[in-house]
């Protein structure tokens, strides 16, 4: 079982808008806090909610989706119908105990690294101030 | 399995200064698919690439992983080096360790070194459980298909058969020239219509590379880029051609404005397109003419302006009182737009020659007089703040380009979408005569409101679009993407997997899933040639029967399990 640091943060970035935002943070050498790891993706329609809950239950506090904006899609709006499913899952993790607001759907341009770096900066700041996924982990464990 | 390399790049201390390059450097080294791990100062310095390569040969490694800085800044230099040097980039792959880790984790040397860590092991697992897609050439037959002769169209014929593809032009007119054939005088150099193209009629006449099907409709489009198989229907029956690319020139029509300012009940009430006939007819009354402008246009239903009626109603307002003297003109407008220093020029001749202009607010739009036939229009000037009252013998007005029919006919049956007013829509604004649908482009009025200058630019540059993939005898299907050398791959279908539900049918943006009858059952089919790797089939898909083998559910698994993993 992967240890649950309670701001562990899952980016799927996809690389046409998140990643290249993310670049243009580092580029300026934005200061950010080293909890979040990114999974380049072609498109965030790319995310199955599957694998939005095995991060979860791999040691993730948060979720992030990082797209390009609603219209500005490079695969003829693939982001559009992603956004919907993955607004339908957030219903499932409420459910399930996890908490929909531990999962992000963010959308940018590629230019936007100041948006980026918030986006990060506050979902972090948002992920601390919720309480530690442990119980929710050992009660998965427990079904198994 | 031949191992694989790792080399970590300090980037003369960039990386070094906060990530703790040795301790990743012996973490990497004990997995066991790893053969050596390799610190090294730069990556994209001169010299580099030849260093690595000969590093590659000498360890016999299959794979590499790169840990250096982000795809977007240096790492471009590496992968091309590499490529030069002969090595098989779809073997590589990066993690970024500059921008994505030491520099935005400065303060934290402790933290970006388990994130550096993290981040390698992630794109490992890509490289132990990725896979290649099928490497699949699409054969390309050299001839197009352009459906539509106005402008847009002739000049994508003509431009195509000048670079010596065959061309097969088909319209249901029985002559080339559309909407041009009727005008006797095109804004602002004021030739004649069929003189403005009459160079590309004639070539379409001559060259032997172009052949006109007149009074011919397309009755079906099948296939994919590289081979339309097409079936049109003329005058002497149904022909079937097959091309490898299909330019859309339909154009659009103009409204009719039935029951608008008095159209169709009073004589006096005519359209442009009946006033440009009545030029060619020779009979221009004398008297008092007044235009109304964005008659059906700029409003809630259409709300989009139409390019053309402002210059074409300056044209034709001056051609009144030259071939008309002791008439007056006065034009009713909300706003003249006349783009660019030609059409301003020609506004401000207009202003010069005598034109009135008269300015109205939408809200409060002009309103005729008369019995049968108008006698005169009052109008509230909005610029003066009075109410004008003005003779009228003869009433104009500009209606709008809207989007023809038989267009978004043919836009579905060859699965590019239209906008919601019937006008096909391009793909991306920067891609602006490309289709979703690859191997499909458009020009002229067709896509939307557009000068025959601004028609004639845009076919050439979707001959030009179409020539770059006809002049191939074959295309790798992996670089049919807009911006080449950026697909990642191709979604390939399990169909010992596939239940048939048609979840990827419905959410590809790209049309290339499709159900295909086998046996009793259906299966999911990718078109390779449509895909553009998105993954939105693989995340909606419950059997996990749609893969992209680059970046398959193993990979992601792996990588999700692998993101917080503890680094010792």
């Amino acid at each position: 079982m992967s240890p649950v640091a309670d701001t562990n943060i899952l980016v799927f970035a996809c690389r046409w808008c998140g990643l290249i935002g993310a670049d243009g943070a580092g580029r300026r050498r934005t200061e950010l806090p080293a909890s979040f790891r990114v999974i380049p993706v072609e498109c965030a329609g790319y995310v199955e909610p599957d694998a939005v809950i095995r991060a979860f239950a791999s040691g993730a506090a948060g979720v992030a989706v990082l797209g390009c904006h609603v219209g500005g899609c490079r695969f003829n709006d693939a982001n559009h119908p992603a956004l919907k499913r993955l607004e339908l899952l957030r219903t499932l993790l409420d459910t399930t105990g996890i908490g929909g607001d531990r999962l992000l759907l963010g959308f940018g341009t590629a230019h936007e690294h100041h948006q980026w770096a918030d986006t990060i900066r506050d979902f972090h700041r948002h992920v601390e101030g919720l309480p530690s996924m442990e119980s929710w982990m050992t009660s998965v464990a427990g079904d198994r | 399995m031949k191992k694989i390399g790792v080399f970590l790049c300090n980037c003369f201390g960039e990386i070094g200064r906060t990530v703790d390059l040795e301790s990743i450097r012996k973490r990497l080294a004990s997995d066991p698919s790893v053969g050596f791990v390799a610190l090294r100062e730069s990556l994209c310095m001169p010299g580099d690439a030849a260093e690595v390569r000969a590093t590659l040969r000498e360890r016999g490694v299959g794979r590499v992983l790169l840990g250096a800085c982000s795809p977007y800044g240096r790492m471009e230099t590496v992968r091309l080096g590499l490529a030069k040097e002969g090595v098989d980039m779809r073997k590589v792959r990066g993690a970024d360790l500059r921008e994505g880790c030491a520099w935005i984790h400065g303060k934290n040397p402790a933290g970006a070194t388990r994130k550096a860590a993290n981040q390698l092991d992630m794109e490992l697992a890509r490289l132990q459980n990725g896979q290649d897609s099928m490497d699949i050439d699409i054969r390309v037959r050299s001839e197009a298909l352009v459906i539509g002769a106005g402008p847009a169209g002739l000049a994508a014929a003509c431009g195509l058969a000048g670079m010596g593809i065959p061309v097969h032009l088909v319209d249901r007119g029985s002559a080339p020239g559309g909407l041009l054939n009727v005008v006797t005088k095109v804004y602002p150099t004021e030739v004649s219509g069929p003189a403005k193209i009459k160079s590309l009629v004639e070539m379409t006449g001559s060259s032997p590379l172009i052949r006109f099907y007149g009074k011919t409709k397309v009755a079906s489009v099948k296939g994919y880029a590289g081979d339309f198989k097409v079936a049109l229907a003329g005058p002497e029956g149904n022909t079937s051609l097959r091309a490898g690319a299909v330019v859309l020139a339909t154009g659009a029509r103009l409204l009719f404005p039935r029951g608008l300012y008095g159209y169709g009940k009073m004589k006096n009430v005519i359209t442009q397109m009946e006033m440009e006939r009545q030029f060619a007819a020779g009979n221009v009354a004398c008297g008092n003419a007044v235009f109304i402008q964005c008659v059906g246009a700029r409003c809630a239903e259409r709300p989009y302006c139409s390019t053309i009626c402002c210059p074409l109603s300056l044209k034709n307002a001056m051609r009144i009182l030259d071939e008309a003297p002791g008439s007056t003109v006065t034009i009713l407008h909300r706003d003249i737009m006349t783009p660019g220093s030609t059409l301003e020029a020609y506004y401000r001749k207009a202003l010069h020659r005598g034109v009135r202009f008269v300015r109205f607010d939408a809200q409060r739009p002009p309103e005729i007089r008369g019995n049968g036939l108008v006698s005169g229009v009052e109008v509230f000037d909005v610029l003066s703040g009075v109410t004008r009252s003005i003779e009228a013998d003869l009433l104009v007005l500009s209606t709008p380009l809207v989007a023809d029919p038989e267009s978004a006919a043919l836009a579905r049956m060859l699965e590019i979408p239209v906008d919601r007013h019937g006008f096909i829509a391009e793909v991306y604004p920067v891609h602006p005569v490309e289709t979703r649908n690859d191997g499909v482009f458009i020009c002229g009025t067709a896509r939307w409101p557009a000068s025959s200058d601004q028609a004639i630019a845009q076919g050439e540059a979707a001959a030009v679009k179409a020539a770059s993939f006809l002049g191939k005898e074959t295309v790798p299907a992996l670089t049919m993407s807009r911006v080449p050398g950026t697909k990642l791959g191709h979604a390939e279908a399990n169909a010992e997997a596939c239940t048939g539900c048609g979840n990827c049918v419905a959410v590809c943006p790209y049309r290339a899933c499709k159900l295909q009858r086998v046996g009793q059952r259906s299966v999911s089919r990718v078109i390779k040639v449509r895909c553009k790797a998105c993954g939105s089939c693989m995340s909606v898909c419950p059997n996990g029967a749609m893969q992209i083998p680059e970046q398959n559910y193993r990979v992601t698994g792996a990588m999700i399990r692998r993101a917080f993993r503890e680094v010792r």
